[in-house]
């Protein structure tokens, strides 16, 4: 089963994809910060970072920078409350595999996860 | 004239006049004084002459008679002598003052005393002393009983062959004086002609005086009272201020130069009180329109930080927003699984949901108007732009009645900036003339070329037929949140950022509108400078 990590500062961004994506059969870790999310990073793998691109200790590219660097293999898609092509087109050069603009619905972040973690599952 | 002599003190002319005439009057004294001084004295030269010829006469006319003592003929002798008027009387007396012969038979007995007219002849001081004067006069000048001028001439009788040897024996050998004859002479008749040629003299000169010192004061009055007063009259004007004012040059002597250069001095005055005056005027215009742009400046600096911090109040809120908006959704969607599908409760769901969504697009928009600064700048063809917005809404619903009517079609107008940007600015002004026509009417564009101050701008003018703007409106259309649209419809950004944009690229957007007639926004771009 594909464990998801998500994080992001604000805690009813990480409940709601926590409620909508572990009746799907994910395993979901949680955290705030960027600093505590590449910790646990360090300690266990995981297969998908949801990833907050402006929070109050780390940017979020900083933070996407830091995992594409170590981890390479884990997969990351950007959340954004605002978006523009440049950012869009900024975070996917930098290595994220797909980026979610806020609010987004439950189908449309399934929808993401799963073409993520399962591409062949979701064809 | 008049006013020469009022203040002599003042006038120029006046002090000339007076030391002129003064002048005049004490040369032509003393000329007439001389010439009546000459002729008195020729006329006294001849009239004693005269008299010495007829002394001289008397003396010869009766030598005869005397000679042969015939004392009846010398006294007819001296009475036919002394006929003719000017002859007052004729006498002989001897040294002893005994008159031996008078014309006039009153004064025969007389005789003639020591110290009288006659004996100073040849006496200094004749009642006192017998001492002779040096420079013996014949004749003296002296006022008769009846106040007319006498003159008297005396002379002597000498002891001659003839008389001391005639048979008489009268006057021995060695007497030398025998007597002497004396003739009172009227000068009457020549005083009356000098009295008259005198005055004659006097009249002349008085007139003579009197037409030259007329003569100088019209001349002196024509040629420095007059233009002098006018210099001064002139100067008094220019000095109150009027510049306007010209002396009249009449003549080419120093003050007509003088002025001829006090004008020109006016000239030069004037001048520089017009150029000092453009100056002013230029400055106080250079001011203004510095003061104007000054502020114009700090407007739009103001409208700037005012977009920036609206920006960034807007991109926080839109953040902050989202994510309970995340949640809302999120949780509708949950809520909805756990509920019958076509139940009430499901519609209701449904509604939140719908709502929520719509709260996101509104966002979305708000954040897309708060962005003024371009992302992207490059070259773009205004034309362009304006093709593809317009052919974008000509198959929207909105625009169905709303005709367009593109008057630069085929010129290049290439600016600056963000195609995407520019895009949103027409788009927004298209949709607030078809909004104020109430969907119906028709939208012309006009693009003008403007050279302003080395740089050259293209104008797009677009004109709508709607409803128009109010003069007092006019001051807040490009503030932000103003709108006089239904909520919901209008958000008071379009404008703003429009101009936040524009203003970004160097230009400006203007209004011109007549309320029921229709509105004109005026988008002034720089140009690009393009190879032709
Ligand atoms: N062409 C026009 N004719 C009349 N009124 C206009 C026109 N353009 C703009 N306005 C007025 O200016 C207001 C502000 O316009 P805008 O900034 O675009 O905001 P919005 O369109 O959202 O109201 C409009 O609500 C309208 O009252
Ligand atoms: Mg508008």
């Amino acid at each position: 089963m594909s464990k998801i990590l998500v994080i992001d500062d604000e805690p009813i961004i990480r409940t709601s994809c926590e409620r909508c994506l572990k009746p799907e059969g994910y395993e979901i870790k949680t955290t705030a910060t960027g600093a505590e999310g590449l910790e646990f990073l360090k300690n266990e793998p995981f297969d998908l970072v949801l990833l907050d691109l402006m929070m109050p200790d780390m940017d979020g590219m900083e933070v996407l920078q830091m995992i594409k660097k170590t981890y390479p293999s884990i997969k990351v898609i950007m959340i954004t409350g605002y978006s523009t092509v440049d950012t869009a087109v900024d975070t996917l050069r930098m290595g994220a595999f797909n980026y979610l603009q806020k609010p987004f619905n439950p189908d449309t972040l399934l929808n993401a996860v799963k073409d993520a973690v399962d591409p062949v599952e979701s064809n | 004239m008049k006013n020469i002599f009022r203040n002599p003190n003042k006038s120029v002319a006046a002090k000339l006049i007076i030391a002129i005439g003064l002048l005049m009057i004490v040369v032509s004294f003393v000329f007439w004084y001389a010439i009546l001084h000459k002729q008195n004295k020729d006329i006294m030269f001849i009239a004693v002459d005269y008299g010495e010829t007829f002394i001289d006469f008397a003396k010869k006319s009766t030598f005869s008679s005397m000679s042969s003592n015939d004392r009846e003929e010398t006294r007819k002798v001296i009475e036919n002598l002394s006929i003719p008027e000017g002859v007052h009387s004729l006498r002989i007396f001897d040294h002893s003052g005994t008159v031996r012969y008078s014309s006039s038979k009153e004064r025969a007995a007389e005789s003639v005393a020591r110290g009288s007219q006659a004996c100073k002849s040849c006496h200094t001081d004749p009642a006192n002393s017998s001492e002779l004067s040096p420079t013996p006069k014949k004749w003296s000048v002296y006022k008769d009983e009846e106040g007319n001028t006498t003159l008297k001439i005396v002379d002597r009788i000498p002891n001659e062959l003839a008389c001391f040897t005639a048979s008489c024996h009268a006057h021995p050998k060695d007497q030398e004086i025998l007597g002497f004859i004396e003739a009172d002479l009227s000068l009457s008749l020549l005083d009356k002609t000098l009295f008259k040629q005198s005055l004659a003299l006097t009249a002349y000169v008085a007139m003579f005086v009197l037409v030259v010192s007329i003569c100088l004061i019209v001349i002196l009055y024509k040629v420095v009272s007059k233009p002098v007063n006018s210099l001064v009259t002139g100067m008094g004007k220019v000095a109150g201020g009027d510049l306007e004012h010209t002396v009249e040059v009449t003549s080419s002597d120093e003050i007509g130069v003088l002025a001829k250069s006090f004008n020109a001095m006016i000239r030069d005055l004037k001048n520089a009180r017009e150029e000092r005056e453009l100056w002013t005027h230029t400055l106080e215009d250079e001011v203004a329109k510095k003061t104007e742009e000054i502020q114009n400046t700090h407007a739009s600096l103001v409208q700037t930080e005012k977009l920036a911090s609206l920006g960034r109040m807007a991109a926080g809120v839109a953040h902050e927003i989202n994510n309970p908006l995340t949640g809302v959704i999120t949780f509708a969607h949950l809520l909805q699984k756990k509920v019958p599908k076509d139940g009430p409760e499901s519609e209701d769901i449904n509604v939140i949901i719908e709502q929520a969504e719509r709260c996101s697009k509104i966002i979305k928009n708000l954040l897309t108007f708060a962005r003024a600064t371009p992302s992207e700048k490059g070259n773009v063809s205004i034309t362009e732009v304006l093709n593809r917005t317009i052919f974008m809404l000509q198959n929207q619903a909105k625009f169905r009645h709303v005709k367009f009517d593109l008057t630069c079609k085929d010129e290049q107008y290439i600016v600056s900036g963000d195609a995407s940007q520019f895009q949103q600015i027409f788009l927004n002004l298209f949709i607030n003339a078809a909004d104020a026509m109430d969907g119906r009417g028709k939208i012309t564009i006009y693009a003008r070329e403007i050279s302003e101050t080395d740089n050259s701008y293209v104008e797009l003018e677009f004109a709508d037929e709607g409803n128009g703007i109010k003069e007092e409106d006019m001051s807040k259309l490009f503030e932000p949140f103003y709108t006089t649209k239904p909520i919901g419809k209008g958000t008071g950004l379009g404008l703003s950022v429009s101009h936040g944009i524009v203003k970004h690229l160097g230009g400006h957007i203007t209004v011109k509108s007549t309320v029921g007639k229709g509105t004109s926004f005026f988008v002034r771009l720089p140009m690009e400078k393009t190879n032709l």
